[in-house]
């Protein structure tokens, strides 16, 4: 008795909020240059922290979905998500009908803040203007008593707007393992297509971490770069003299099909969704072991669960956080992974160029393996001066034309959960091209 | 199809430290609903909601070094996995093996989370600090480590219990967390299932834990008009609302050969799930159980079962008008006239959020196993709405070994799960 054959899931369509864009074409083209989106923070007064600097989304406003009923009941995060979800679908050239709605599912990655700082400083102001809070004065709070700022905290709001904005009524699930969140996000959309649930799946990451809050949980740990002077250079992930990440913020998006669905349509495929791998490192919770252990199982599920080898890699999207034991782990786990190939396979960080989105960090990364395959086009390792000894990998520092058969996208996140995808150009496949816009430079 | 079964179970919530001792409170038909105690209520128009009584940190958490780095919610979480674990023996069985197999086995057995997400009471670690910088945010940045405790990012994560639980015991493979609400515990369970039949892992532990008995979001839920201002009662005419409790719950499950390889006792298996959303938002709900049906309707597939098979049904009975309304449309249209016993236990011990599904499957499990269906306790008169609907406030008697637990929550999102009791 065989098995049935396994779906296979094609991504068809892409949207990109980030840093160093508010849509793929001008993303993509600032990756290729290594132009940087880190700058003074102007979201706020940032002047006593340490970390004065970030990657904030700039210029932004929602142009495709304005429905400001929808837009009130949205965080800063949420605007990000709802503008690259409408992106990808666009892209896609297909979105739920009434009747299509059940068999189209949701999956999101989404950031852990609550309350936005202006509304925590409405309820200090009341109910805790001494320091410590007064229950009995939340009574009185405007803040504690607007339904807007609950529902806008809530950790599922994210995946509430974009199901109601698009109407998917299949499966639905909204997953937090940190800075794995997005690559998980994608991981969980994969298994539940190949599980036959649903036929096209919505699947992205969202996060804005750029607040007085925000920002402090991670000075507080030291994790930040705090080279304020040169923000376009504080992301230098492998580089000897990095010294911390760079907070970013925004959303990525994809719509995820299966194969044979898309095809007959005939949808332009980026690539193929091909293989998941998870881990625990089970260490600590803030790093992975130097051996790389964790990491190395993660990228090993992902090949496996793909039925690819190291030998058809072309391109590696890093983790590359730019902190000092990200990198190093990852170099070792991806060495022990690849073996003699971990001195050859193309590797770059595009953390370097956009900062750390966080819970949307590998659902963009996973989409820009998928362009990198789409386009034969490789982002670079922008900032790399001083290598690192511990570091020897061969990492992108020029924009290079390649085909791409084949993409591993590396996410691993405070916790010890570690996400890896492998993606594989569609001419690896089914022997046919991806179809249209495919090699099209921006 | 391979067998997927469940070897250890573990919870705690107001009505109990043990699943037995959970089952024997719903049973007895005593609820744990009782005036919060966390903070003074006197003038607020909720006060009511099943805390964990005498609530130790020790007790439920023995490593104290761990306390700074985690919350009540996941204290809660880490001792309801550490129940289940020990249950399941198979740390114990994991430690007898050479090194290169125990390994191996490690990175063979994953963990699933359900987790409630954000909350407020974190925030207000930063209160102190906004006092002292007077609303000069220069201040705030140049004080800030003078002020807050340096692993306040780390103790807001809301994958704390997947990953202590992977660092205590060493569990190595699949993993995720899930945040989308109330049904996160049960997604565990249903992600779990999912994972072993594809060979992903051979054992994993689902968890689902949350303790959002806090004052602001007691107000937001009162002011949405989810909360009850008397008494929990699911599926009753005179129904206000619902009611918080907290707590955690926690299963092994894992590939029938696993659980042999050790000669695991198997309390049970867990048979099919499903998952649908409604797609109107965060808080609507439709009138025609739409997304439940779905849900039901997928999981009875999933196992290969037809609605006859099952023989009770944990209902989601939050107390609030419209879910349990629209609840009972959703059973009938999937039951007909064939209904098996209905219940639900929220009315005892609260509505736990992310862990409300898989405590109630946990405490479903021992009620199969003593072939009994608790009565809601707290029920005086059957909702017309509601008509048809088998649901008593006495025990009934399953129809076969098969229950069937449903989940609803924030966001749309409905799940259903099959579980049969060994």
């Amino acid at each position: 008795m065989s098995a049935p054959a396994r779906r296979r899931v094609a991504i068809t369509g892409i949207g990109l909020v980030t840093p160093v864009g508010n849509d793929v074409a001008t993303t993509w083209r600032a990756l290729l240059a290594g132009r940087s989106g880190g700058a003074p923070i102007t979201l706020f007064d940032a002047s006593g922290f340490a970390t004065r600097i970030a990657a904030e989304v700039k210029d932004f406003r929602n142009r495709l979905v304005t429905d400001r009923r929808l837009l009130k009941l949205a965080n800063r995060s949420h605007h990000f998500a709802l503008e690259a979800a409408e992106q990808a679908l666009v892209d896609a050239g297909v979105r739920p009908t009434a009747e299509t709605a059940p068999r189209w599912g949701c999956a999101v990655g989404a950031g852990m803040m609550t309350a936005d700082f202006a509304d925590l400083e409405r309820t200090h102001a009341h109910a805790a203007a001494d320091g410590t809070l007064d229950a009995g004065l939340l009574l009185s709070d405007d803040a504690a008593n607007d339904p807007l700022v609950f529902c806008r905290g809530q950790a599922a709001q994210g995946l509430a707007l974009l199901t109601r904005r698009f109407g998917i009524a299949g499966y639905t699930t909204s997953v937090h393992t940190a800075c794995a969140s997005g690559g998980q996000a994608l991981g969980t959309a994969l298994k539940a297509l190949r599980r036959g649930r649903v036929d096209r799946v919505l699947a992205g990451g969202f996060d804005s971490m750029i607040s007085p809050i925000g920002i402090s949980g991670f000075c507080l740990l030291s994790a930040l770069s705090t080279d304020n002077d040169t923000p376009e250079r504080a992301s230098r992930p492998f580089d000897a003299t990095r010294n911390g990440f760079l907070l970013g913020e925004g959303a990525g998006f994809v719509v995820l099909e299966d194969w044979a669905l898309a095809r007959a349509r005939g949808a332009r495929i980026y690539a193929e969704l091909a293989g998941d791998g998870n881990s625990l490192s089970s260490y600590r919770i803030t790093d992975s072991p130097p051996d790389g252990d964790g990491p190395i199982q993660a990228m090993r599920a992902a090949l496996a669960d793909a039925g690819a080898t190291v030998d058809t890699i072309d391109y590696v999207n890093a983790h590359g956080t730019s902190t000092l034991m990200n990198d190093r782990s990852e170099t070792a786990a991806l060495h022990a992974v690849f073996g003699a190939r971990g001195r050859s396979v193309p590797v770059s960080s595009t953390k370097s160029t956009m900062g750390h989105l966080i819970a949307a960090a590998g659902a963009v990364e996973g989409a820009l393996c998928a362009l990198a395959i789409a386009r034969g086009e490789l982002p670079v390792n922008a900032n790399l001066r001083e290598r690192d000894a511990d570091c020897d990998l061969n990492l992108v520092t020029t924009p290079t034309r390649t085909r791409v058969r084949a993409a591993l996208s590396n996410s691993f996140g405070f916790g010890g959960s570690n996400s890896c995808l492998v993606l594989r150009h569609p001419e690896e496949v089914d022997g046919r091209p991806g179809g249209r816009g495919e090699e099209a430079g921006p | 199809m391979t067998r997927i079964v469940i070897t250890g179970s573990g919870a705690v919530c107001a009505a109990g430290r043990q699943p037995a001792e959970i089952l024997a409170a719903v049973r007895a038909g005593t609820s744990s609903l009782r005036r919060i105690e966390q903070w003074d209520t006197t003038h607020w128009p909720a006060q009511v909601a099943a805390e964990i009584p005498d609530f130790d940190a020790r007790a439920m958490v023995a490593d104290r070094k761990l306390h700074k780095l985690i919350r009540r919610t996941d204290l809660v979480g880490l001792y309801a996995a550490g129940c289940a674990l020990e249950q399941s023996g198979l740390v114990a069985h994991r430690d007898t093996l050479p090194p290169p197999a125990a390994a191996a086995y490690s990175d063979r057995s994953g963990v699933i989370v359900g987790s409630g997400g954000g909350n407020f009471e974190n925030q207000y670690d930063f209160l102190p600090l906004m006092t002292q910088a007077g609303g000069d945010l220069g201040a705030f940045g140049r004080e800030l480590a003078n002020t807050v405790n340096p692993m306040w990012l780390l103790r807001t994560l809301p994958n704390n219990v997947l990953g202590h639980i992977g660092i205590k015991y060493g569990l190595k493979g699949t993993n995720a967390c899930i945040t989308s609400h109330s049904v996160g515990g049960l997604v565990a369970v249903i992600e779990a299932l999912a994972a072993l039949r594809a060979a992903e892992a051979d054992r994993i532990v689902a968890v689902g834990h949350e303790t959002p008995i806090e004052p602001q979001m007691v107000l937001y839920y009162h002011g949405l008009g989810l909360m009850s201002a008397g008494v929990l009662r699911p599926f009753d005419a005179g129904r206000d609302g619902s009611q918080f409790g907290e707590g955690a719950g926690a299963l092994v499950i894992e590939t029938e050969a696993s659980a042999l390889e050790r000669g695991a006792p198997v309390l049970g298996e867990v048979l099919g799930g499903g998952l649908a959303s409604e797609a109107q938002g965060l808080l609507a709900i439709r009138e025609d159980g739409d997304g439940l049906v779905r849900a039901i309707d997928e999981a009875l597939a999933d196992a290969g079962l037809s609605p006859r098979d099952v023989g009770m049904v944990v209902a989601h009975g939050n107390g609030t008008r419209a879910s349990d309304a629209s609840e009972a449309v959703a059973l009938r249209r999937v039951f007909g006239d064939d209904l098996p016993p209905v219940t639900g236990f929220k009315w005892s011990f609260g509505h736990l959020i992310a862990a409300a599904g898989i405590v109630e499957t946990v405490v479903t499990l021992a009620a199969l196993q003593a072939k009994v269906v608790p009565g809601i306790a707290t029920l005086r008169t059957l909702d017309p709405a509601c008509a048809g609907l088998t649901v008593a406030a006495t025990a009934q008697v399953p129809r076969s070994d098969v229950a069937l637990v449903l989940c609803r929550g924030f966001a749309s999102t409905n799940a259903a799960l099959l579980v049969r009791a060994s």
